[in-house]
């Protein structure tokens, strides 16, 4: 995937744009992961009637792993070689990353985990659909607001009502056809 | 020779998907199917993931169609994005993308989506076939097989999977470490044992596998989209004139042979795990090109119909190959397989090598929906096109939010507890950062599905061989695995290294025209290239 269309020469760079700080973050998380695989690992208790390697074998072969692995990638960031950033059909590479987005995505779905109970599923989801898609960039806002409303009805009535999964209803409770 | 057995096994599948029923469900799933895979950002692995925890009160015999037919259409629909679609897309489809799209811009659309919707239905149906021939053959051998060989046959899966499913091995690899350490969690099924649980008992039943396969395919496609948003008007290219009329006398004399030729390249490749469709297409384009002579050659690079063919029927092929391993074995070599093999676990269907003799009836079946979704793909994208290209539009904010809303509905429905849409968060993020990172998703799903069994059939070998790990490599048969797995190894490495100097070859003379007279002039420049490394390619030296 590293070279591409767009990434061909003259065009661009095929890692994310910046310094590779984040990147190497991420890997040195990876080596953490392992060190905390090895210590929490320890502590798995082993009965003594165990007649194989036992449950503490295969963790410690898995925390090896990510250590030597994130090891290895945290020498490649230093030595400049990072990766190589994932591209798609609605992926501009080119872009600055827009943080600002993802932090609002990230608090939608944050909110929507919250409302599911006290609001019931459609409400909470017809918040969440109405929240990303403005973040996303769609207007006008009433126009979020219908299709976030009809689609959350939808999804109630096919899954809630055909399909039986258990979604809270909230204001629908009582009607029969969204479940409940 | 095909037994009579299975051929009656097969015709008794072909009575149970034949029902009216059953018909229906096909219907939806390659429906489904097709629009996944014409929308970008989603894929058949994550509709898989998704509608796994809300289609629980189906049957499994009419959930495993549904979700064979969302397999094969994902594979049908991702020709049209890539061939109208005035974006690049993913590098699976790569060689595709770039005839296909040469050719949508010179008028001629319509002929290269009728070649990539016949031959991926002519190369699904011939696959579909081997595949009813060879799985039993393989399915017979494999109930043969013990611990050890289990072993090692996964050990092939993991590193294959991890190591050529990206462009880096490390990332692979690091991927694949942190899915089989998320499967650790929770109880150890042999000791009872608490593992990585740190005394929270939300944790002790460990994280379920579609929460973490919705929250890695969904929302971090979702985040990291949203994070690089391509603004602007979706530009899609007009196909213009009736489907009846789409291929000329000519386009299929230059069509049918690399059907055939991607078909057969397709399904080998596909049963072998060797970086799966991707390796395929880029073996068929390659060779079409190195077949192609005189007025047809100079058009590669500009539209050769036969680049399109070929890929396609290859990319379809490969897509049935995959189903052998994952029916006769239980080892999955792409992420939509890994998936498919949580659906059968989901039901309760023992997967691995007794799945023939125990479920044969829901195998055949699953067979015979294969032939019959294909006949629906083909019927359904030729004059429905235009419905797809309406899809194909759908505003890019409505499209990321409704993948989100869908991905809540899937995680909230697992447990039916909000702390679920957390977890779903929260991996979310991690697979954010892992694809603005460059880190691979579908091995660590593969391997937080394969993490377990393979653990267990681990133990099971040291337990018999009384912990001396030397037995794990003395089995004949384990130790050919191990042999068959370095070669796999060497070639797919030199294939890789191969189609990465090819498509940027490729690249540079869609860029430059008159570079591509030049080079179809000279024809051994033209398939072995020796064009210079790009320089901006930073991981082409990864080990």
């Amino acid at each position: 995937m590293s070279t591409s269309v767009q990434n061909a020469p003259g065009s661009g760079t095929a890692a994310a744009p910046g310094k590779p700080i984040g990147e190497l973050i991420f890997a040195l998380l990876i080596v953490s992961l392992g060190v905390v695989g090895f210590v929490a690992g320890a502590g798995i208790q082993t009965p003594p009637s165990a007649s194989d390697i036992g449950p503490r074998a295969f963790p410690f072969a898995v925390s090896a792993m990510l250590v030597v692995v994130g090891a290895g990638l945290v020498l490649q960031v230093l030595r400049g070689r990072r990766g190589a950033a994932d591209e798609g059909e609605d992926v501009d590479l080119d872009a600055t990353t827009d943080w600002l987005t993802v932090v609002k995505l990230a608090g939608f779905v944050l909110l929507h985990a919250f409302l599911i109970v006290p609001l019931g599923w459609p409400i909470a989801a017809a918040i969440l659909f109405f929240g990303a898609a403005w973040s996303l960039g769609a207007r006008p806002w009433w126009r979020n607001l219908v299709i976030a409303i009809v689609l959350a009805l939808v999804l109630q009535f096919v899954f809630g009502g055909l399909l039986g999964v258990s979604l809270p209803p909230g204001f629908l409770e009582g009607l029969g056809v969204f479940g409940g | 020779m095909f037994s009579v057995d299975n051929f009656f096994l097969l015709m008794e599948g072909f009575a149970t998907a034949m029902q009216p029923m059953y018909l229906l469900y096909a219907l939806g799933g390659v429906l489904v199917g097709t629009a996944v895979g014409v929308l970008p950002g989603i894929g058949p692995a994550m509709t898989v993931a998704l509608l796994m925890p809300i289609t629980y009160s189906l049957e499994p015999t009419a959930a495993i169609i549904v979700f064979a037919g969302i397999y094969y259409g994902g594979m049908y629909g991702g020709s049209t994005t890539s061939i109208l679609l005035n974006t690049p897309g993913e590098s699976a489809s790569i060689v595709t993308a770039l005839e296909g799209n040469k050719m949508a811009k010179a008028g001629r659309g319509a002929a290269a989506l009728a070649t990539a919707a016949v031959g991926s239905f002519v190369a699904g149906t011939i696959a579909t076939v081997l595949l009813s021939f060879v799985a039993p053959y393989v399915a017979a051998f494999a109930v043969q097989i013990g611990p050890v060989e289990y072993v090692a046959l996964m050990v092939v899966a993991f590193l294959t999977v991890g190591a050529l499913l990206g462009s880096s091995v490390l990332r692979g690899l690091a991927s694949l470490g942190l899915g089989l350490f998320i499967a650790l969690v929770g109880f150890d099924s042999l000791t009872a044992q608490q593992r990585y649980t740190f005394g929270s008992p939300f944790l002790a039943d460990g994280i379920d596998v579609v929460l973490v396969a919705v929250a890695l395919f969904a929302v971090g496609e979702a985040l990291y989209v949203g994070s690089r948003l391509r603004h602007g008007p979706i530009k899609v290219i007009p196909v213009t004139g009736g489907w009846t009329s789409w291929l000329r006398k000519d386009d299929l004399r230059r069509s049918w042979r690399p059907w055939l030729r991607g078909t057969f390249i397709g399904f080998p490749v596909g049963t072998i795990p060797a970086g799966g469709a991707d390796v395929a297409t880029f073996l068929s384009y390659a060779s079409e090109r190195k077949l192609a002579k005189g007025e047809n050659k100079k058009q590669f690079g500009k539209g050769a119909i036969e680049g399109v063919a070929g890929p396609e029927a290859a990319n379809n092929a490969a897509a049935a190959g995959v189903l052998v391993p994952l029916l006769t074995l239980g080892i999955p070599t792409t992420a939509t397989a890994a998936m498919m093999l949580v659906a059968f676990q989901r039901y309760q269907i023992p997967v691995g090598p007794q799945l023939f003799e125990s479920n044969s009836a829901l195998v055949w079946a699953l067979i015979a929906s294969l032939y019959v979704g294909n006949l629906m793909l083909l019927v359904l994208n030729l004059p429905l096109v235009g419905i797809w290209v309406k899809i194909l539009q759908i505003p890019r904010p409505y499209l990321y939010a409704g993948i989100l809303v869908f991905a809540v509905l899937g995680a909230f429905s697992v447990n039916f507890t909000p702390i679920d849409v957390i977890i779903l968060l929260i991996v979310g993020i991690l697979g954010f950062f892992m694809r603005r990172f460059g880190y691979p998703i579908a091995p660590m799903v593969v391997g937080l599905i394969l993490g377990p069994i393979f653990e267990s059939q681990l133990r099971r070998s040291l337990a018999i061989s009384q912990g001396d790990p030397v037995a794990l490599v003395q089995s004949p048969v384990a130790a050919t695995i191990y042999v068959v797995l370095i070669v796999i190894f060497a070639l797919s490495m030199f294939l890789k290294r191969r189609q990465r100097q090819f498509e940027s070859m490729v690249a540079e003379n869609a860029d430059a025209p008159d570079v591509v007279r030049a080079s179809a002039a000279e024809p051994e420049t033209a398939v072995v290239p020796t064009a210079p490394r790009t320089p901006d390619s930073r991981e082409d030296t990864d080990r």
